[in-house]
């Protein structure tokens, strides 16, 4: 016996749907690419905050999301918070005491690596100790949501006033559409109310994460936008809901390789199957009988 | 009349030994580079057998060559233009590696290097797919050589298909062994099916000498010239991801030489000439019902001295030295002239340009009283070669099937000539025929003297430039079409390429 050269025992056309899958996954993967960030900007330590810090703090307004910022620089050493604003992810990661509290304290909610240049860092912390105060951006009373115009910016039926993307492109919520929303950010469901609570407003007004920060920057949601995503997103149905997207989701792609192998046995069926071994079995079987 | 040139080629079967030498000269040059190791664009199969790979002329099972559809059309039997489409990624009707056979080597080495100890050293077949001994080979390029794998191979022969329980049976007539061997290298088709099934029109055939090529650059894999060819003579090379065929040895032929496996032949069976074809013909010749199929495409073929021809031929182009050749062509005196050499399976309908003169003495070969008879009297007095015919050990059903596309009268006409050369010859110098018999003999053949003599003189005594008349090629001319040879003089030195070749392995 030749045992090398078993005809393979998958199917051929295995291999090409499996490149199939491969270059689809690619090319998804490949639109989820966000936009590259905009230019470093001079270090002005009231711009910085208000744009990448207001999303989730105040000075003196109150917690957010995150902590009242008022005093943080008498509360906390320069050199900790030189190095907490500039790679929060690293300090937690390296089991930071006072960075582990904080994050326990804030409902698991870890700060974001805002990739800010040592310059802006500087900026930022002078500016806390500068004495200004903040409010929430959010403050500002938004108007009354309606959770179905929230609903409709979501899954992009109503568009955004200043052209920003609807949030499906990115987020899941459980049970809206069929195929789900996209995978680049947080499946809602678990991350949008449920975590963020009262904070969502003004993390909606000022998204502080590094990829929502670089698409929301230049498109900005208006606040009837923001109040009508909030009612959407505080919405039983929605903000207690169990997460069933990796099911349907594994689900949906059982069920579609099935059809495409279904569709290739239907197609192939009478595909050639080697010549030489049948034919040796064959004519050994003829033989015997 | 669309005259143009072709350089094709004959072999007679009658005088091939079965020694594998036309393999190994090109082996030796084209295909012992990484991803060819599988590669025999010549090999040599013994017939009846099931060849290489295994099984190439069952076209129910690869869908090689043509079909002629209700509409008298012919039609790829691969696939149509959906098909086509809907396959483009997967080619269900490839030959596995084992359908051709797993490529070895032998451990030479340890013949060397063996530690010394009680035992010979010997050298291991070693796989060169996965450089792993093979400690059974289960198949070769020629598995079915003289029989070896007779009783599981031969017996599948797809040409014994049509043959009843008696023939078969003639076949065992001496020591149950009959056989003879069928060299293979690309036909070189006029309607080829290699062409028509590349999706990347990367094959094409050379304008003024009809070699059928495969452009390394425009090839992107797709593999189907494989299964479009019907003699599975188009080879896909893993290593580079580029299909490969026989090129006719075309640089040798550039420089006036024959073919390395026409020129190494060891039996003189190879012929190479120009033919002047009506290319006007091609499509009925390949679409005309099966039992015509030869006598289309002899008449396919035109005579290189009819001034019309020339005329047509010279405006299309065709230099005089061309001319010249195929009048002095052995392969048109064998196909057109003297009409014994056959296409092989013209049922392909590719129109092969390789034809071939069938072999007589598997044919004749009679077990008489415990002796080998070829040449005796039969039962009722007659020179048994003049009668056996019928009861040839060799079915003449089992060659039409293979040379003919099953017109037996064909089949029969070719070897009622090669019988009489063989009758004449034999009363000039063994004086064992009666000259009523030879005459019997001619008229049977529907041949006279001169024409046996000739005919005798190309077989058996021919010389060098008899067997091969290349034409000057004037592929510098040629490729004027094309680019301006004149383009890089004085500019970069040797050779026309822009860029110096890179051997890659
Ligand atoms: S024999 Fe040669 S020319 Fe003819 S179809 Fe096959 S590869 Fe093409
Ligand atoms: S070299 Fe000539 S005689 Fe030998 S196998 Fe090849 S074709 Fe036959």
């Amino acid at each position: 016996m030749v045992e090398n050269v078993k005809p393979p025992s998958i199917p051929r056309y295995f291999l090409f749907l499996l490149t199939l899958t491969g270059i689809l996954i690619f090319i998804a993967s490949t639109f989820s690419v966000v936009a590259a960030m905009g230019p470093a900007q001079a270090a002005d330590g009231a711009t910085v905050f208000k744009e990448k810090c207001v999303g989730c703090h105040t000075i003196g307004g109150g917690k957010l999301v995150g902590p009242d910022l008022a005093g943080v620089t008498e509360r906390r050493t320069k050199e900790w918070l030189t190095k907490w604003i500039s790679a929060p992810d690293q300090m937690l990661a390296a089991g930071d005491p006072t960075a582990t509290e904080l994050f326990n304290t804030y409902n698991k909610i870890a700060m974001p690596n805002l990739q800010l240049t040592p310059d802006q860092v500087a900026a930022v912390i002078a500016y806390m100790g500068s004495g200004e105060t903040t409010t929430a951006s959010s403050a500002v009373a938004l108007p009354p949501g309606d959770a179905n115009a929230g609903r409709a910016y979501f899954v992009g039926d109503l568009h955004f006033a200043n052209g920003g993307p609807h949030c499906m492109s990115c987020h899941s919520i459980s049970g809206v559409g069929s195929l789900g929303g996209g995978n680049l950010g947080p499946d809602l469901t678990i991350n949008g109310y449920s975590k963020y609570g009262a904070g969502l407003p003004a993390f909606l007004a000022s998204p502080a994460t590094v990829t929502m920060n670089a698409v929301w920057k230049n498109t900005p949601l208006t606040p009837q936008e923001q109040a009508d995503l909030f009612a959407f997103l505080q919405e039983a149905s929605v903000s207690q809901r169990a997460p069933d997207t990796l099911l349907l989701i594994a689900g949906l792609a059982i069920l579609g390789a099935a059809a495409l192998i279904g569709l290739a046995q239907l197609r192939w069926s009478r595909r050639l199957k080697g010549v030489r071994k049948p034919m040796i079995e064959r004519t050994l079987a003829a033989k015997k009988r | 009349m669309d005259i143009r040139a072709h350089v094709s080629m004959v072999f007679h079967l009658d005088k091939c030994i079965g020694c594998h030498t036309c393999s190994i000269a090109c082996k030796n040059i084209w295909t012992d580079r990484k991803g060819t190791e599988y590669m025999w664009w010549n090999n040599v199969e013994t017939k009846p057998g099931t060849g290489y790979p295994t099984l190439w002329e069952d076209q129910d099972k690869y869908k090689g060559g043509w079909e002629r559809g209700k509409n008298e059309k012919i039609h790829l039997r691969l696939h149509n233009r959906l098909g086509g489409l809907t396959n483009l990624f997967y080619n269900p009707y490839l030959p596995t590696i084992d359908d051709y056979y797993e490529p070895w080597t032998y451990d030479y080495e340890n013949l060397f290097n063996a530690p010394e100890g009680d035992d010979q050293p010997t050298a291991r077949a070693i796989s060169m797919i996965t450089g792993k001994p093979m400690d059974n080979i289960e198949a070769g390029p020629n598995w079915d050589d003289d029989l070896g794998g007779s009783p599981l191979y031969a017996r599948n022969d797809v040409n014994l298909d049509e043959l009843s329980e008696g023939e078969r049976e003639q076949l065992n007539e001496i020591e149950r062994v009959v056989f003879f061997y069928l060299p293979r290298i690309c036909n070189h088709c006029l309607n080829p099916g290699c062409v028509a099934a590349c999706p990347a029109g990367a094959i094409y055939k050379r304008g003024e000498d009809g070699i059928v090529l495969i452009s390394q650059e425009k090839c992107r894999a797709w593999r189907m010239c494989i299964s479009g060819c019907p003699y599975k003579k188009t080879y896909y090379n893993w290593a580079s991801g580029k299909s490969e065929k026989c090129i006719l040895c075309y640089p040798r032929l550039e420089s006036g030489q024959p073919p390395a496996c026409f020129h190494s032949c060891v039996g003189r069976i190879r012929y190479l000439g120009v033919l002047l074809y009506d290319a006007d013909k091609i499509v009925n010749c390949a679409s005309v019902p099966e039992q015509d199929l030869v006598a289309a495409q002899r008449d396919l073929i035109q005579d290189p001295f009819d001034p019309q021809v020339i005329q047509s031929a010279r405006a299309n182009g065709v230099p005089d030295a061309m001319i010249t050749a195929a009048q002095n062509s052995p392969v048109y005196k064998f196909v057109k002239k003297w009409q014994i050499a056959l296409p092989l399976h013209p049922d392909f309908r590719t129109v092969p340009m390789l034809y071939y003169v069938p072999p007589m003495l598997p044919v004749l070969a009679k077990m008489e009283n415990g002796n080998y008879d070829i040449a005796g009297l039969d039962k009722e007095n007659l020179p048994a070669m003049l009668s056996s015919l019928e009861k040839a050990r060799m079915p003449i059903k089992y060659m039409a099937s293979m040379f003919s596309a099953g017109n037996v009268k064909i089949v029969e006409e070719v070897y009622r000539k090669l019988i009489a050369v063989r009758i004449f010859k034999r009363a000039q110098k063994v004086k064992d025929y009666q000259p009523a018999e030879v005459e019997a003999a001619l008229a049977q053949g529907k041949t006279n003297a001169e024409e046996v003599e000739a005919i005798f003189r190309l077989t058996s005594l021919p010389t060098y430039e008899e067997r091969f008349v290349v034409p000057p090629l004037g592929r510098e001319i040629s490729i004027e079409a094309l680019e301006r040879p004149l383009d890089r003089k004085q500019a970069t030195g040797f050779g026309i390429r822009s860029q110096t070749p890179k051997r890659e392995f």
